[in-house]
């Protein structure tokens, strides 16, 4: 048993190795890129280094004001979408459905068509609902795409295991909320963290649909777009910028999970 | 602290399907009882009824003549012990067991202290401060155990509650069930589908079947003098022997002639298989069709016409397969059902 599990934890080590070494692969060239104010081919490294990327992507108070629309869609999408996935979570997870199916197929839906295209859909709805181009309408579009992956990810921690929990917790005298903060949140930790962290990635990713619904509202990824072709030093400063967030999610999240297991 | 039990005519259809029909239960105050039946009778859904966790159809339960209609689980005075032991994996040990008083209020250092001295009472005195994942399923079944009896209930519940122990320490967890009934002399409704662990925990014992009590006795009448077939069957007195009884003679429908008591007419008689002996003079022929050495006796299935039989023998016997032998049915151990059962348990 003993034996198992070092072997266990050793090839766990090995995977988060492997990551980290894949994951820093590709951020090498992408840090290279950023601060490299002159670099002409065919040299391997920069002729100049500096900060000229980051100089031109903050020039003017675009990119900041990108920065905080996406930090305040993603975080506002994450919320909502963990609220309302939590019911359907808990009522699909606890198979008290006879026909699932056709529930699933409708959740992935929005996941099989185009993201632009359910965006220039939405837009029709949203011009005319006055919605177009405001924060909630991004949420709303977002949710498109965060629910599906909320739902999905929050099922797997509803069941009859967590059901009898909270069954106990009741006849033990626990009040809803007593239950909610003593029981069911503990016992989801790891399942609330991953699925937070998903539907965070997913708004703060989202470009089709946010270049529909609000082009006059940049979020980060529909300014960094831009400049990939026309300047890709301001491209990998923005990039940075973009990763940053999601990479702090990672690493709260992961910490989660490893103090819920 | 203890009151009285009383379940009158209780109907429980979860989903529309009735799960229990009318169910009568009574259980007095400070007594043990024990539901007995097979999986599927209804005894978690009528402990979850009593429990506050069902919905209650038609009928009433009563707890120390309290009507418990209406009455949110945790306001009962009831506890529950579930089959597993359902504790919160982030808590320490003393933290679960004191749960409800948490729930309740109770301030943190009088939540330890009686977390400490319930601990001490189910044998797991040093394990306060572990968390509850290293424990085995033993130690966690009395740590729910603990958390259940924290409250003082007027009424505890236990489901099968040593289901999910491993089976060298069951009889651990059994003795301590009952020393701790014994010494609360709290109102204890257990509920189990192995009829041995019935028999040797309850003071009253009662059979469920198909959503019914069938009969509610002590343990001894249930074995030896069963209502109907359905009951015997149950508990083991496989023998049945349907008759007319003449002058003190079953004349047995398949043929054969026992000796009995009892008045003249239409009888059904029941035996428990350890009552049947061996005699070659007796009157009650038949054919061994499977003699199996079942470690502490001998296992005979017989047969005789269309008449089974089944005799638990002294380890030491030796009869051949298809060998011809004779029975004896002691008049003493010979139970006659009730007639006005007879007919019912006929077509079942």
């Amino acid at each position: 048993m003993l034996l198992v599990t070092s072997a266990r934890e050793r090839l766990g080590g090995a995977a988060a190795a492997a990551v980290t070494a894949a994951v820093g692969l590709l951020l090498v060239p992408l840090l290279v890129r950023a601060f490299a104010d002159a670099w002409r081919a065919p040299a391997l490294l920069p002729q100049r280094w500096g900060l000229r990327g980051f100089d031109v992507a903050f020039a003017d108070g675009q990119t900041p004001a990108a920065l905080v629309t996406s930090l305040a869609v993603a975080a506002t999408s994450t919320a909502c979408g963990l609220v309302l996935a939590w019911p359907a979570a808990r009522v699909l997870g606890e198979r008290r459905m006879r026909h699932p199916a056709a529930v699933f197929l409708l959740l992935a839906m929005p996941l099989l068509v185009a993201p632009y295209a359910v965006g220039v859909g939405l837009s029709e709805w949203f011009v005319r609902l006055d919605l177009s181009g405001t924060l909630p309408g991004l949420v709303l579009a977002h949710l498109t795409f965060v629910l599906p992956y909320a739902v999905l990810l929050l099922l797997s921690g509803f069941g009859p295991q967590l059901r009898g929990v909270e069954e106990m917790g009741r006849a033990a005298g626990l009040s809803p909320w007593q239950r909610l903060r003593w029981v069911t949140v503990p016992a989801l930790r790891s399942t609330l963290a991953a699925a937070g962290l998903l539907c965070f990635l997913v708004s703060w990713s989202q470009y089709g649909t946010s270049l529909a619904i609000a082009p006059t509202r940049p979020t980060l990824p529909v300014l960094l777009l831009p400049f990939i072709g026309s300047d890709p030093q301001v491209a990998a400063a923005l990039s940075l910028l973009f990763l940053a967030p999601a990479m702090l999610a990672l690493a709260v999240a992961v910490r989660a999970i490893r103090s819920a297991t | 602290m203890s009151a009285t039990l009383h379940c009158r005519g209780v109907v429980v259809a979860p989903g529309g399907t009735p799960v229990l029909r009318s169910v009568d239960l009574e259980v007095s105050a400070g007594q043990r009882a024990v539901l007995v039946g097979p999986s599927g009778a209804g005894k978690t859904t009528l402990l979850r009824a009593i429990a506050g966790l069902e919905h209650v159809r038609e009928g009433t339960v009563e707890l120390g003549g309290r009507r418990l209609a209406g009455i949110p689980p945790h306001r009962r005075r009831v506890s529950v012990v579930f089959q597993e032991p359902r504790l919160l994996p982030h808590l320490r040990v003393e933290d679960n067991v004191a749960l409800p008083l948490r729930a309740a209020g109770v301030g943190r250092r009088e939540r330890r202290a009686r977390a400490a001295t319930l601990l001490d009472e189910v044998g797991l005195a040093g394990l306060a401060g572990r968390t509850v994942r290293g424990l085995s399923g033993g130690e966690q079944q009395r740590v729910a155990l603990a958390r259940a009896l924290c409250t003082d209930p007027e009424l505890l519940l236990l489901d099968e509650p040593l289901a999910a122990v491993d089976p060298n320490r069951r009889e651990a967890l059994r003795r301590l069930i009952v020393r701790l009934q014994q010494e609360r002399r709290v109102t204890t409704l257990i509920i189990t589908h192995d009829r041995v662990e019935a028999a040797e925990l309850a003071d009253t014992l009662a059979l469920m079947l198909e959503g019914r009590v069938v009969q509610q006795d002590e343990p001894r009448e249930l074995f030896e003098r069963p209502r109907s077939a359905a009951v015997a069957r149950f508990f083991g007195a496989t023998n049945v022997l349907r008759g007319t009884v003449r002058a003190g003679l079953l004349h047995v429908d398949g043929g054969g002639c026992v000796a009995v008591d009892g008045p003249d007419g239409l009888a059904t008689y029941i035996i428990r298989p350890e009552a049947v002996r061996l005699d070659d003079e007796g009157g009650f022929g038949a054919r061994v069709t499977e003699a199996a050495y079942a470690g502490t006796f001998v296992r005979l299935t017989l047969i005789r016409g269309r008449q089974r039989l089944e005799a638990h023998l002294p380890a030491g016997t030796t009869v051949a397969f298809g060998e011809e032998v004779g029975l004896c049915f002691p008049a003493d151990r010979l139970w006659r059902l009730p007639d006005d059962e007879a007919p019912v348990s006929a077509g079942s």
